[in-house]
């Protein structure tokens, strides 16, 4: 019941927090150079078909004043303006590669997860072994490594020389007929569809960006879980534990559970970051995602895909981190209290 | 006052030095020599202000030494069985099933996640290999035993949610809940106001003697030994200066310090300030082998300043480690 209240509470908040997103994001956007009639229509426009051009949409107006339409649309008709690149409304592009990056990230962080964790238990908990050195070594490549030169070493080598992979460029085979679209994600969408070849081919083409994505993010999930862990395992609880002669898992067990808050935090601050941040790897692998989308839009001044991005990303944030607090929520009695 | 019922001893420490080595600079230590002997059946108060060892003492007998302290010289057996030869699993299956320790600020070190009755219960489950219903039941059981009201309530409450008395008799219970035969009290009731103490060191008392278990019980207020020991031992800079019965101890105290921690409690002014001096430097040509409480005593020699004194027994088990001990 407290939890509804609190969810209720949330909710409340969620419409000025991404008005106030809009606001600023808009205002920026607008500071960027470039006028998009003369990207429309090429150099050669005459003055008086560029002026015709803004008057339709409607740059001519003040900004305030452009803003406002553009709330009033989003608000009234869930519209988000449309791309002039693509010539289709940006909700319709971002419904259609959102999921795609959403699918690539939340997988390249559960990879992460799988990585990170077991390595930063193993590490705080035998802090003198080779694993632990090895952990260190880890931590340091993963933060300095760019993700797009590790994903371009990966191809080299799993499919360049090995062959063990698809080529990277997009997400399907060439000639794999895709999946109805459902959710978005392929790898659901095909087992929905009982499209085993959709299903193998999407897999396939998913290997090598998640495996970026995964070594890269396991890097700071690591770090994150080893110096909790330290810190939990140093604490007074596992001391008291320790006198009352309970067994090392039972102490480690207990130790991760306390850790698990910092954990989730960091994955919920890596996943926000990774709805733009992955636009790299998906650069690499021709991935076609929401990143790729928004930075073609920044640089041919094409607004409505930019701030279209920007309004998902910000719902998906908000989204992520109620889920976060509710895992709070979840683990921790004195939340709840 | 209580009656000490069975002979042989159980725990023997002989020569103890422990110390914490600081990075650039000489070790500080925290035991120097600590000679100690608990029979079974035995409560011993040991009694001694912050910093002179205490804590140290306890740790050392559960083998957990805070980082990064160490046993220099010197041993400790129980029952016949030295600590330091045991392996960490056969040590694990001796910790909180053998020998126990109440804690003090149950409320930090209570994992702050865990049910309290999970928290009894898992120490039943995994000594005494119960299967996880019947350790319930038993950590039930022993809620009871520790008289806290409302048991099945308290047994879903979590560490926040309990008053400072009511987590002083959880980690009662998790102590006593394997029967253990020596327990280790560490300031366990400094947290509690008096009234609350009171109960608790009664029930902490009746329940360690109806198990037969010997205790040692630390603490910085000696008023409380009177109680419930059967003998005193006061620890000052990490040797034990003064061991006796409780009765003879009260009665005719002789080491300095041991006068000055009584007079500490009493309302006279001038009896307090006979006895209590700030420490004074060390006199010229003073070897620093000297008593190690001269800086601080009232009846401090030029002996007391070169020699150190080693614990003599007087008539009636009376040990006392002074050149200059007190007469009545």
């Amino acid at each position: 019941m407290r939890i509804m209240r609190y969810i209720g509470k949330r909710m409340i908040f969620i419409g000025p927090q991404l008005l106030g997103i809009i606001l600023v994001s808009f205002f920026l956007v607008k500071l960027i150079p470039g006028d998009p009639a003369v990207m429309m229509l090429g150099p050669m426009a005459s003055e008086s078909t560029l002026e015709e051009l803004r008057a339709d949409m409607g740059l001519n107006l003040s900004v305030p004043q452009q803003f406002l339409i553009y709330i009033e649309n989003l608000v009234l008709h869930g519209d988000l303006g449309r791309s002039w690149q693509t010539t289709r409304p940006v909700t319709e592009d971002l419904f259609l590669r959102m999921p795609a990056t959403l699918e690539l990230i939340t997988l390249g962080l559960i990879l992460g997860l799988l990585i990170g964790v077991p390595l930063g238990v193993g590490a705080a908990y035998l802090k003198r072994g080779i694993l632990a050195k090895f952990s260190d070594y880890y931590g340091l490549l993963a933060g300095a490594l760019p993700d797009f030169w590790l994903a371009l070493v990966l191809i080299f080598f799993f499919y360049t020389i090995l062959g063990w992979v698809p080529p990277p460029l997009g997400r399907l085979d060439f000639f794999t007929i895709p999946p109805p679209t459902i959710t978005g994600a392929l790898l659901i969408d095909s087992l929905l569809d009982g499209n085993w070849q959709a299903l193998s081919s999407a897999a396939g083409h998913l290997i090598l960006p998640v495996l970026t994505l995964g070594l890269i993010s396991g890097g700071p999930i690591l770090k994150m879980t080893q110096s909790t862990m330290d810190r939990m395992l140093e604490s007074d609880y596992s001391r008291y534990e320790e006198m009352c002669g309970l067994p090392k898992a039972i102490i480690i067990r207990h130790a991760l559970r306390n850790s698990l808050p910092s954990v989730v935090t960091i994955v919920s601050v890596l996943y926000g970051f990774l709805i733009g941040g992955a636009v790299l790897v998906e650069i690499v692998f021709s991935w076609g995602g929401a990143g790729q989308y928004a930075v073609q839009g920044v640089l041919n001044a094409d607004i409505n895909p930019v701030l279209g991005f920007v309004f998902f990303s910000a719902v998906l944030s908000l989204i992520i981190y109620l889920i976060v607090d509710l895992i709070y929520f979840a683990i921790d009695p004195r939340v709840r209290g | 006052m209580v009656e000490n019922s069975e002979a042989g001893t159980i725990l023997n420490i002989e020569k103890l030095n422990v110390s914490y080595p600081i990075y650039e600079a000489d070790p500080v230590h925290a035991l120097r020599g600590l000679d100690l002997k608990i029979s079974k059946g035995e409560i011993i108060g040991l009694v001694g202000e912050s910093g002179s060892g205490k804590t140290t003492l306890a740790r050392s007998i559960m083998q957990l030494i805070s980082q990064p302290g160490r046993v220099d010289s010197g041993r400790i057996e129980y029952d016949g069985q030295d600590l330091a030869t045991l392996n960490e699993k056969e040590l694990r299956t001796l910790r909180g099933n053998d020998i126990a320790m109440v804690i003090p600020n149950p409320r930090t070190e209570l994992n702050p996640l865990v049910t309290v009755g999970m928290q009894i219960a898992n120490v039943a489950r995994y000594h005494l290999s119960l299967p996880r219903k019947e350790a319930k039941a038993m950590a039930l059981a022993m809620l009871e035993a520790v008289q806290i009201p409302d048991p099945l309530r308290r047994f879903k409450a979590y560490p926040h949610e309990l008053s400072g008395g009511m987590a002083q008799r959880v980690v009662m219970a998790i102590a006593l809940i394997c029967s253990p035969r020596f327990i280790i009290s560490d300031d366990a009731t400094s947290g509690l106001d008096v009234t609350v103490q009171t109960q608790v060191l009664e029930l902490l008392q009746d329940l360690v003697q109806q198990q037969g278990a010997s205790m040692l019980f630390i603490t910085r207020d000696i008023g409380i030994t009177a109680h419930y020991c059967h003998k005193v031992a006061i620890i000052f800079a990490g040797e034990i200066v003064e061991l006796a019965e409780t009765k003879n101890f009260f009665n005719n105290p002789q080491h300095p310090y041991s006068v000055m921690l009584l007079s500490a409690f009493s309302h006279n002014p001038k009896l307090r300030g006979m006895w209590s001096k700030a420490a004074e430097a060390p006199p010229e040509g003073a070897s620093g082998e000297g008593c190690y409480f001269a800086p601080r005593c009232v009846r401090a020699s030029d002996k007391c300043w070169a020699e150190h004194p080693l614990l003599r027994t007087s008539g009636e088990a009376h040990g006392v480690r002074c050149h200059h001990p007190v007469e009545r």
